[in-house]
C-alpha cells in the first residue's frame, strides 16, 4: 500500500455485525509513501501506529469507496 | 502458500516509549489484543493484553510505565514470503501464539495460531464433506458391469 496524508482509510469489519472502520493518515513513516502510518481514528480520535493488511484500503483524498 | 497470504488483518504498532495506558487503549480503538513494539519499520517486541494485566497491572506499574518494560523480547519472526508451513514449525519450537511477519528488516503484520486455525477448520470442513454424505446419507454403489 502506497498512502499520502490526508488519504483516508477504510478497515473493513472482522466479525459478523462488526462495521468497516475509517481512519486518516496523519503521517507516512516509510519511505515513498510506504508503510507505516501514523493515523487517526475517525471514530475514536484516537492514534495509532499501523500497518496495513489485507482489511485496509487507501483512498486519496476526495476519492469515494467503491 | 506464503506466509503474507494467511494474514487476516492489520497490524497495529506502538513504540517503546509509549505508556502502558497508550497500549491499552490502541488496543481498544483499535480491537486487537497485540501491538507489536517497533523502532522505525523494525518490531523489537510484543505486547499483549495479558502481559499489560500481569506485568503491569499486577505488579502495580504507572500508568506511565513504558510499554517496554512490559513487552516480550525477543520476537520470534518468519519471512512474509516463507511457505506457511515454516510457520506450523516455529509455533512448534516456540511455544507462541504470534508471529511477527517481516520483510527483511520491515515489520508487516502479525500471524497469530486463530488465523491459521481458522483457514485449518475451513480446509477440513471442505475434507469432511465427502465423508459426512457417507456416514448420513443412503450410500448405494453403483452397478458392476456384469450385473447390467
Amino acid at each position: 500500500m502506497h498512502a499520502n496524508v490526508g488519504d483516508r482509510i477504510i478497515v473493513k469489519g472482522h466479525h459478523i455485525g462488526q462495521i468497516e472502520r475509517e481512519c486518516l493518515v496523519v503521517e507516512v513513516h516509510g519511505a515513498d509513501g510506504a508503510p507505516p502510518y501514523l493515523v487517526r481514528w475517525k471514530d475514536s480520535d484516537h492514534e495509532t501506529l499501523f500497518f496495513p493488511g489485507p482489511d485496509a484500503e487507501a483512498l486519496s483524498a476526495g476519492q469515494s469507496m467503491r | 502458500m506464503r506466509t503474507i497470504d494467511n494474514l487476516r488483518r492489520s497490524g497495529i504498532g506502538i513504540e517503546p516509549h509509549q505508556g502502558i495506558v497508550d497500549a491499552a487503549r490502541s488496543m481498544e480503538h483499535a480491537g486487537v489484543g497485540c501491538l507489536a513494539v517497533v523502532e522505525g519499520e523494525h518490531v523489537i517486541g510484543m505486547v499483549t493484553d495479558r502481559d499489560l494485566v500481569r506485568r503491569g497491572l499486577a505488579r502495580g506499574l504507572p500508568p506511565d510505565a513504558r510499554v517496554d518494560s512490559v513487552m516480550s523480547t525477543p520476537v520470534v519472526t518468519i519471512d512474509a514470503d516463507a511457505d506457511v508451513h515454516s510457520a506450523y514449525a516455529l509455533f512448534r519450537s516456540h511455544a507462541v501464539r504470534r508471529l511477527a511477519v517481516v520483510r527483511g528488516d520491515r515489520f508487516v503484520g502479525i500471524l497469530s495460531v486463530d488465523d491459521l486455525l481458522v483457514d485449518l477448520t475451513a480446509d477440513l470442513a471442505d475434507l469432511t464433506r465427502p465423508v459426512e454424505g457417507e456416514v448420513f446419507f443412503a450410500h448405494h454403489d453403483a452397478a458392476v458391469p456384469a450385473e447390467r
